[in-house]
């Protein structure tokens, strides 16, 4: 019993948190101070949770949860990304006060539901799980205090994120059928004698259409401008971290089921990381607002992480396991820049940015680094990343794809230097006045420079933690 | 024709009805009871294929009544936010609602 609990920690940790959150958000006055503070440390201890239950290994709840060193590096990602989230989350103006606790509280259920969904191993388990991600994030985009575009934008997350739920779970229903039994373990061992039937292949594309819902990939990709510019800016940072990083955690898990034996699965991948990486970069191109921007620039990012996935090696694995973490820290740095100069909790254009080098240096330098970091220049570990990636899709001889992949590469500097050149060089219209920024946002913007440099240059150490964790799941 | 196939059949239809309504409705209560239809067409499926053919009969049953109880909470939700939406423009229609570009 005391071994099952000490599986369940990080989950645990979080239930913890949300119930605590839960009874905060009660009073009817409260101290905004104070609820910062505890959600930090139990943040905090979650964290730590996590770290703590990196190497457990089992299985609980009649095998439908398995845990593993694969769900437990996500978990801890997970952790990791809700407590930088709440770290920029002192002073959250872009939310109504009254409403910040259940701010916090929704945060913390939608980072439980993507724990357990990294774990579940059963369809229902899993769909459970996803929903249950999905429905905090559909009441917190409309969280934002002032204009009306935000319940628009959770109107529209809403309907588009129902509807791939919908189709998601008529996939599911067609591969309980050709299977008879929702256990993936189960799938994967009869995969063989079901896979060259149409209507089983059918289900398997369908289930993963609810996934590429949430990676923002290319047929389900138009939630993402609207919803990222609509949402509160703490907000939109979560979706476009950790909301990714769990998406791409299952996207393996279910993809290594029919790991080689599908040539249709892996067509369609194909064409949908293509799709994905040209039409991202492409769009991104002509925004105006920093973040339509980055919903367009990650769902390029998608398509590169597909690339890593459709090899369906062990290698592309861990490669996208990598990028996964690259990208949640690089994108985690460029919101995190959005949010503190957007102090009022505004949108921000691009020509907002102007003269920042002068009114924060240092939030322009992690601004700059984040932004090469994300186009793919070395020594950051966008570029790292996006080496392990391509390299593990040419070995599986995807020249093609690669190639592709390197034009679109090239493509994203024009706007990701857009964005610099507005950061550095343009003079802004009137005087602006300098951005105070603090003392714990000058540790966390040292930290995220060290990270994204140290992780490009030294990548070893994670590599093969990703690698021993890929190990596991086939 | 077995009676497998008439299931399924009609669960097809019901998601395709909800699909095609979900498209076409302006109203954004009548998309909701579209998703309704479609979720209820999976849910079909899962008891087609659990009557049938599945060994043991209990797991489609309980997937049926998570896809219920999921299906209330996601009710729930969308008729809040709807009405959220209903108190800023006065309409429940998709039409009214474009501030946003995408």
């Amino acid at each position: 019993m005391a071994g099952d609990l000490l599986l369940f920690l990080p989950e645990a940790a979080c239930l913890l948190m949300a119930l605590a959150l839960f009874g905060l958000s009660l009073p009817r006055v409260q101290d905004q101070r104070r609820v910062h503070s505890w959600t930090m440390g139990l943040s905090l201890v979650m964290v730590a949770a996590g770290l703590a239950g990196l190497f457990q290994e089992g299985s609980l709840f009649f095998e439908a949860y398995r845990v593993d060193l694969f769900s437990q590096f996500f978990k801890l990602l997970l952790a990791v990304a809700l407590f930088l989230v709440l770290s920029i989350c002192r002073q959250l103006t872009g939310v109504e006060e009254r409403y910040q606790p259940e701010f916090f509280l929704f945060l913390t259920t939608c980072t439980l539901g993507m724990m357990l969904m990294v774990s579940a191993v059963e369809l229902m388990t899993l769909y459970v799980a996803l929903e249950l991600s999905s429905f905090s994030l559909y009441i917190l985009v409309p969280l934002r205090s002032g204009d009306n575009i935000d319940v628009e934008a959770g109107v529209k997350y809403l309907f588009i994120g129902i509807t791939a739920s919908c189709v998601m779970l008529f996939g599911m229903s067609y591969i309980f059928g050709a299977v008879h039994s929702t256990y993936l373990a189960k799938i994967a061992a009869t995969l063989p004698l079901w896979i060259h039937q149409p209507g089983a292949v059918i289900g398997l594309l369908l289930t993963l259409s609810g996934l590429l819902f949430k990676l923002a990939a290319f047929p389900f990709h138009f939630w993402a401008p609207d919803v990222y510019q609509g949402a509160a800016n703490q907000v939109t940072t979560y979706i476009a971290t950790a909301s990714k990083a769990a998406a791409v955690a299952l996207l393996i898990r279910l993809t290594a089921l029919s790991a080689g034996t599908s040539l249709y699965l892996l067509d369609v991948l194909m064409a949908l990381c293509v799709a994905s990486m040209t039409l991202g970069n492409l769009a991104a191109m002509v925004q105006s607002d920093l973040k339509r921007m980055l919903a367009y620039s990650s769902v390029a990012h998608a398509g590169y992480v597909l690339m890593g996935v459709l090899t369906m090696t062990r290698l592309g694995y861990s490669s996208a396991m990598f990028y996964s973490l690259a990208y949640m820290v690089m994108n985690f740095a460029a919101f995190m820049v959005v949010v503190k100069v957007a102090s009022g909790g505004q949108d921000l254009k691009i020509s907002d940015l102007a003269g920042l080098h002068r009114r924060a240096p240092l939030l322009a330098l992690t601004l700059m680094l984040a932004l090469f970091s994300l186009a793919g220049i070395p020594p950051t570990v966008g570029f790292t990343g996006k080496f392990l990636v391509f390299a593990a899709a040419m070995q599986d001889g995807h020249f093609w794809l690669v190639l592709v992949g390197m034009i679109n590469a090239t493509l994203s500097l024009y706007y990701y230097l857009m964005v610099i050149k507005a950061a550095y060089l343009a003079e802004p219209a009137g005087p602006r006045e300098a951005l105070a920024v603090s003392g714990p946002t000058r540790a966390l913007n040292y930290a995220l420079i060290a990270a994204m440099v140290y992780l490009g240059l030294f990548p070893r150490q994670v590599l093969e933690l990703a690698e021993q964790a890929v190990r596991n799941i086939f | 024709m077995n009676s497998l196939h008439t299931y399924l059949f009609i669960a097809l239809v019901l998601f395709c009805i909800g699909l095609f309504g979900l498209l076409k409705r302006r109203s954004l209560i009548g998309m909701l009871i579209s998703v309704e239809l479609m979720l209820n067409g999976a849910g079909l499926n899962f008891m087609a294929f659990n009557r049938f053919l599945a060994p043991d009969p209990a797991v489609g049953q309980v997937a049926v009544l998570f896809i219920m109880g999921i299906a209330a909470a996601e009710a729930a939700i969308a008729l809040s936010l709807i009405l959220a939406l209903f108190r800023k423009i006065r309409s429940v229609n998709v039409e009214q609602a474009r501030q946003l570009k995408g």
